[in-house]
Order: C-alpha cells, then sequence, then structure tokens
C-alpha cells in the first residue's frame, strides 16, 4: 500500500513559491494501476519523484509499505562513462542481487551485443532506452512508477515491454504518466486528472479523459491560438513556418489531445469499417490542424479518413498538402495515386509534387496557403474543393499559382494602391492586446514578407483591418519581387483595370 | 520474487544496507575516475605518488629551508602527504551531488552517501600513496622507519578527520551556492603554506606558534611529524583545541546534509 495525505509541494522560485501540489493524497494497493493525466508542468513527475522517494515534499506524508520502483526508463541513474555491464552490476550491488543472473537478463533483453561491454555514451538512444527499461526490470518491485515510457523503442521492443509489464508483472501496483493518453486507457484500472495543484480521481476513464480536455479545452484554447499565431509573427519565412508549426504542434495539449482522439478514432474506424466514425476522425484531425494548419505530419491522415469515406477529391487535396507541407513524397505516392485512379486521373496529367526548400516564388504551395491567398486575392473565406483541387494539380509553384489566381475571373482587384498606404496611416492602431480582425493576417506575413521583421511586423497587423488593403500592402513591401509570372498577372490587370501603373510594381 | 520490505530493520540490517550501498558506490567511483584503461585502479595511489615525488624532488632541489634538521625528503613526504589528504578530500566533495543527483532515486542512497563514497576513495588514494612512498624511501635508507607508528596514524586520522568534515560541510554548500567552489580554491592554495606542510612550528616566533596553531591542519602534520621522528621534530600540537573543532565542524556538515537532502531537488 502506498499513502498520500495532505501532500504539500511548493518550489521557491526567483518570482515567489510555486504551489505544484495541494493537499493532495490517495492510496494505491497492488495491482492498482493510476494513470495520470495533466498538462505539461501539472506536476505529474513531482508527483511520481515523491512517491519515489527521491524528493520530501513540503508538508503531508508519503508512505510506502511496499517496495518503490525508480521513475522506469529513466535507467537507475546511468554513469554515461561507464559500460552497461558497470551500470547493471551496480544496481544489482544496491540492491543486493546477484550479478551474473541480472547480467544474463539484461544482455538477453535489451540485445545490446558487444556493446554491453562499451561505455554508455557511445549507445544510441534507442539502446540507452532498451538498457534503461531492462535495468528496471532486474530488480522486483511492488510497484513501479512509468513515467513516460511509451515512447521507447520500436513496436516489437514496445510489445516486449508491455508484456514484462502488463503480463508478467500484472499484480503489482503502478502509476502511468504518459503523453499517450491511450496508453494510459489501455494499461490503467484508475485515473487521475492534476491541474493547478489539484488531484482529482476517476474510475472511468472517458470521464477523466473529458475532464482533462477540458481543462486544457478552456485554458488552452486561446493560448493554442496565440501560440500558432505567435509562431506565425518569429518565422522569418514559409520554411520557418513549417519547422516551428511541426516543432509547436507537437508540444501543445490541445493540437495533441486532438490528434489522440482522431487517432482512437482512426482505431475504430479501422475495426468498424464504418463511415462515421471515419467523418469522427476526419473532423477531429481537421480541428487539430485548424490550430496548426502548416503542421505537416497528420494531413495524410486526414486524406486517409477522407479517403475512406469516399470522398476522394478532398483525400487528394490532403495528400497534395502534406507533399507540399514537406512529407515525403514517397510516403504520399501510394495513395495519391489511388485516389487519383478512382477518380479517373491519369497520373502522369498530374504528378506528384515534391517539396523543395528554396525561394518561395519555387515552393510548392499546399491547402492552406491557397486559403491565405483566397483571402488576398479572391477576397473569399473558402474556397470550393473542384477548385482548390484544381489549383493544387495545376500548380507546381507558388509564382505559377499566384498568376493563376490573379488571371482568374475570381480575382478582386488591386484597390487603389496608390492610395491606400495613405489611408492606412490614419487607421486607428488596435487598442493594446486586443484581437486584431484578420486572424489570418499574421500567416500571410510570415509568408511573403521574409525581410519585414518584429516590430513592423506588428505595425502591420495594426494597420491593415480588411482584406482588400493586403495586396497593396504587400506589394508595397516587397512581396513578390522574383515572381516572373505573377507580375505578368499583374501587369496584364494593371492594363485591363488601369487602376494601378506597371512601374510600381 | 518482490523485493521485500523491511518495515522495521534493525541496526544491523540498516549497516548492512549501508556498507552494500557504500561499496557499491564506491566501485562506481573508483571506475569512472579511473576507467579500465592502462593502469586503471593503480592511479588511486599512483596520481598522489607523482605529486608528492615531485614535491619532494622540488624541495630537495632547492633545499627548502624548512626550520629543523629533519632530512628533506622525509619533511616532504609528511608535510606534502598531508596537504593532499586534506585538500583533495573538499574538491572531490564540492558539486558532487550534481552529477549524481539521480542516484538519490535509489531510496536506500542518501545524500551523505554519495560524499562517503567519494571521501573514502580520496582517503584510501592518499593513504596508500603515503604508505608506499614511506616504505620505499625505507627501504632504500632515505629515510627511518616511524619511530611511533600509532602516532603517526593518529596525526594521519585528525588531518582525515578534519578534510572529511570540511568537505562534506562545503560539498553540502556548494549545492546551493556556487561561491563555495569559487572560494575554496583560492583558500585551498592559500592554506597550503599556512597548513604545516613546509614548516616546523618550532622553527616559527612563539607569537606566530600561538595563531598558526589555530589552523587544524598544523596540528595533525605537526603529530605525523612526532611519530615518524620523535624527539627530534619538536612538535608542536593542541588536541584540547582541533579534537573539538573537529567535533563541531562534523555537527555543523551533518546539519547542513540534513537540510540539503530535505530541499533537494532530483533532476
Amino acid at each position: 500500500m502506498i499513502r498520500l495525505r495532505e501532500v504539500r509541494k511548493i518550489y521557491p522560485t526567483r518570482f515567489g513559491d510555486n504551489l505544484v501540489l495541494d493537499r493532495i493524497g490517495f492510496d494505491l494497493a497492488r495491482g492498482e494501476r493510476l494513470g495520470i493525466l495533466g498538462r505539461n508542468g501539472a506536476g505529474k513527475s513531482t508527483l511520481v519523484r515523491l512517491v519515489s522517494g527521491a524528493e520530501k515534499p513540503t508538508s503531508g506524508i508519503v508512505e510506502r509499505h511496499m517496495s518503490v520502483s525508480w521513475p522506469l526508463a529513466f535507467g537507475g541513474a546511468f554513469q554515461y562513462m561507464l559500460t552497461g555491464q558497470d551500470n547493471v552490476s551496480f544496481i544489482s550491488r544496491i540492491y543486493g542481487q546477484d550479478i551474473a543472473h541480472n547480467l544474463a537478463f539484461v544482455e538477453d533483453f535489451a540485445e545490446l551485443g558487444a556493446y554491453i561491454k562499451e561505455p554508455i555514451r557511445t549507445y544510441s538512444s534507442g539502446m540507452r532506452a532498451r538498457l534503461a527499461f531492462a535495468i528496471s526490470m532486474i530488480i522486483e518491485f511492488d510497484c513501479f512508477l512509468i513515467d513516460e515510457i511509451a515512447a521507447v523503442g520500436d513496436a516489437r521492443f514496445q510489445a516486449r515491454c508491455n508484456f514484462e509489464l502488463f503480463e508478467k508483472r500484472g499484480d503489482r501496483a503502478m502509476i502511468i504518466i504518459s503523453h499517450d493518453a491511450g496508453y494510459i486507457r489501455d494499461h490503467c484500472t484508475r485515473w487521475a486528472v492534476l491541474e493547478k495543484g489539484n488531484f482529482v480521481e476517476y474510475d472511468d476513464f472517458d470521464l477523466a479523459y473529458s475532464d482533462f480536455k477540458e481543462i486544457i479545452g478552456v485554458s488552452d484554447r486561446a493560448t493554442a491560438a496565440r501560440d500558432s499565431r505567435s509562431i506565425a509573427l518569429v518565422a522569418r519565412d514559409r520554411l520557418r513556418l513549417l519547422e516551428f508549426s511541426h516543432r509547436t504542434a507537437l508540444n501543445d495539449d490541445r493540437f495533441k489531445a486532438l490528434i489522440h482522439e482522431a487517432d482512437w478514432a482512426r482505431d475504430r474506424a479501422d475495426l468498424s469499417r464504418q463511415a462515421e466514425d471515419w467523418a469522427a476522425a476526419e473532423t477531429l484531425y481537421a480541428e487539430a490542424l485548424a490550430l496548426f494548419p502548416f503542421e505537416r505530419s497528420y494531413w495524410i491522415q486526414l486524406g486517409h479518413a477522407a479517403k475512406e469515406q469516399g470522398d476522394l477529391a478532398r483525400a487528394e487535396i490532403s495528400y497534395r498538402t502534406a507533399c507540399a507541407l514537406g512529407l515525403p513524397a514517397q510516403e504520399v505516392a501510394v495513395h495519391l495515386h489511388f485516389v487519383m485512379q478512382h477518380q479517373g486521373v491519369a497520373k502522369e496529367d498530374y504528378p506528384v509534387r515534391t517539396f523543395h526548400p528554396g525561394k518561395l516564388a519555387d515552393q510548392l504551395p499546399g491547402k492552406p496557403d491557397i486559403d491565405l491567398l483566397g483571402h488576398i486575392l479572391w477576397n473569399v473565406d473558402t474556397i470550393q474543393h473542384d477548385v482548390m483541387l484544381d489549383l493544387l494539380r495545376r500548380s507546381g509553384s507558388f509564382d505559377e499559382l499566384i498568376a493563376e489566381m490573379i488571371d482568374s475571373p475570381r480575382f478582386a482587384g488591386v484597390a487603389a494602391l496608390d492610395q491606400v498606404p495613405h489611408r492606412a496611416a490614419i487607421q486607428e492602431p488596435a487598442s493594446e492586446g486586443a484581437e486584431h480582425t484578420l486572424p489570418w493576417l499574421e500567416y500571410v506575413i510570415a509568408t511573403y514578407l521574409s525581410t519585414v521583421r518584429g516590430g513592423d511586423r506588428m505595425t502591420l497587423l495594426e494597420q491593415i483591418t480588411s482584406a482588400e488593403q493586403i495586396l497593396p500592402r504587400l506589394i508595397e513591401k516587397g512581396a513578390f519581387r522574383d515572381f516572373e509570372r505573377t507580375h505578368e498577372a499583374l501587369k496584364r490587370r494593371t492594363i485591363e483595370d488601369n487602376d494601378i501603373t506597371a512601374g510600381e510594381i | 520474487m518482490a523485493l521485500p520490505v523491511n518495515e522495521n530493520p534493525s541496526l544491523l540490517d540498516s549497516l548492512r544496507v549501508e556498507r552494500r550501498v557504500l561499496g557499491a558506490l564506491f566501485l562506481r567511483e573508483a571506475l569512472t575516475r579511473y576507467g579500465r584503461h592502462n593502469i586503471g585502479f593503480l592511479w588511486l595511489f599512483v596520481e598522489p605518488m607523482t605529486f608528492t615525488l615531485g614535491v619532494t624532488a622540488l624541495w630537495t632541489a632547492t633545499r627548502s629551508v624548512h626550520g629543523s634538521d629533519l632530512p628533506i625528503v622525509a619533511f616532504a613526504l609528511t608535510g606534502y602527504s598531508s596537504v593532499l589528504l586534506w585538500r583533495n578530500m573538499p574538491a572531490r566533495c564540492i558539486g558532487a551531488l550534481w552529477n549524481n543527483l539521480s542516484l538519490l532515486y535509489h531510496r536506500n542512497i542518501k545524500v551523505l552517501d554519495i560524499y562517503i563514497a567519494r571521501l573514502l576513495l580520496e582517503f584510501g588514494g592518499a593513504t596508500i600513496s603515503f604508505t608506499v612512498l614511506s616504505l620505499a624511501f625505507i627501504s632504500i635508507g632515505w629515510l627511518d622507519p616511524p619511530q611511533n607508528l600509532l602516532e603517526v596514524m593518529g596525526g594521519w586520522f585528525i588531518i582525515a578527520w578534519f578534510g572529511s568534515a570540511l568537505a562534506i560541510w562545503l560539498g553540502a554548500m556548494s549545492h546551493e551556492s556556487e561561491l563555495v567552489d569559487k572560494l575554496w580554491h583560492p583558500i585551498s592554495y592559500i592554506m597550503f603554506p599556512l597548513s604545516g606542510a613546509a614548516f616546523m612550528v618550532d622553527s616559527l616566533p612563539p607569537a606566530a606558534q600561538q595563531i598558526v596553531l589555530y589552523i587544524p591542519m598544523v596540528s595533525g602534520v605537526e603529530i605525523v611529524r612526532e611519530g615518524y621522528f620523535g624527539n627530534r621534530a619538536h612538535a608542536h600540537y593542541d588536541l584540547g583545541y582541533v579534537l573539538p573543532l573537529c567535533l563541531v565542524l562534523s555537527v555543523l556538515a551533518l546539519f547542513q546534509v540534513r537540510k540539503l537532502s530535505n530541499r533537494v531537488v532530483p533532476e
């Protein structure tokens, strides 16, 4: 039995005390597996350290009436200068166990071969993870603390870990923390949500998860939106925008929660083969991608979900977008060919295009790029799927795409370029901290105005309050400078409309 | 079978665990520091031996003035070996916990154990080095065997006690303030000439003798020399001062460790 009562943990910081755990308590008996959900920094790892005894609570009681492991996957304190074998010997000595026996187990389980006799600093991260897990298994604790283990090793190794933990040691107590909510759902018997120092227990995962989602939804919706857009402010150009989106999204609680749920819906759909399950998955993936539209990893999943529902055009849009945002084309090609073939389109007509970094004019645009251009050039909020697909299929570069959209009858015109700066100058700046009117404008600036930085970007955001003002301001600020076709298209428009003089471009 | 939990361990059980933990930490520390390459473990005492030999050679060459008729080799050996003892102990313990924080996840390993393991290693190295060099010099006739071996050991242990208490105290403080590390280097450097390694108290004017004896290492070194050379050394020391001082320092050190243990955050 492990018993926590009135446990508080306060970390003194330079900015005052940080209350991480506020009078929390629970009992954990053998055979029970407690899964803890919580945001980054909610105090999950602190709780694990308190239970392990490595750290003491500020006040309250932590009783351990059974042996408790160190946090698994963390390896029991490797000394990186020493060999794997030395580390196994060390742990065996600390716990008074038979070294030879343990060594045999670790050699067999971690599959390190001759590396077991090499210093750990020469190991790959996968080898370290395997050794760490194997070492964790040599001491037979009554209670195992599992902090983020789901990410370790390949599928086969994970299956073996799960067997060791949940089959062979199914009678033990466990406390499990993971970013993979599915792992917690599948392996725990009790759940708890940790938020703002409070610890709330649940007997039912779905209840726990919906509360958890609410917590991250309520507190993070605004933050997530701000986060994803502030990326747009710091990203110097489109390539960095893609990179930052990828990194930020994968660390964003709300994005991860949506993706988890979407993955579960997908797994359900895989079994049930029901269109509505696929529809649920598609909605969730789309919601996640709405937070980070330039995140490349999940467009292909979004495509699969559409494909399974029979909407091949929407699937093709997502697949092509995945390529445009930088997913390797060979991963996407087979799916793309499949949906094209079933739409009766020859793959030679609209080849699979690959992502290539380089100047923006030559980069490959995806759906979020076209959505932005829809605002700028056509003054529309959404573009129909057939039009979107047609643009994606035919444009191999931003230059081609923009020229095409300018030539299109939908083009909204370059509204009185010479007047706009003056008009903008007398615009009332938006009040401090207020949301400006065009939430997607940051992405436009990040993509097209790589020469405009910091404060000037903020000024632009405050000045531009309607979609019609954007194109002239972009041109004025030097966007499209080396877009040849775009220039020609704009010239054609100029001669037609006689609105702007060719010399200004 | 699951690891047994002994909820009411007897003192003997606890000592057994402590011995196991210290043994494991000691080996880990030794392996990490000396590795298995070239002479491996032998570095434990070869390193301090080269230090002592170097200084002995230097002092012999420069015919250092030390204010007694003791042979210079004997003087350097006893003096510099003592310096190694009290100076290296704190140096090894300062910041030691930072490198070993993750060890605290093993509940049987306490902060103090980490320091003790390092001190054992340091004490072992310095002692073996001192012994081996003594035997070597004695066997080639540069040095006479100590007149009172027990007294040599007594002095040696006093230096080691002082060094250990200081080391644990500074080590525990250094975890929360990097000033300790910054200040220890200059202080230990300045203390070296004052520590009795390079002079005999007897050679100083009486006023200076009084002051110098406030430095705890001086008494230790004097005792070691008296044990070695008997009356020739004209040793001056003040056990009534040194022993209580070491005791107070030890208590301070343990308090500091206890405070640290309650606040330390592993990784």
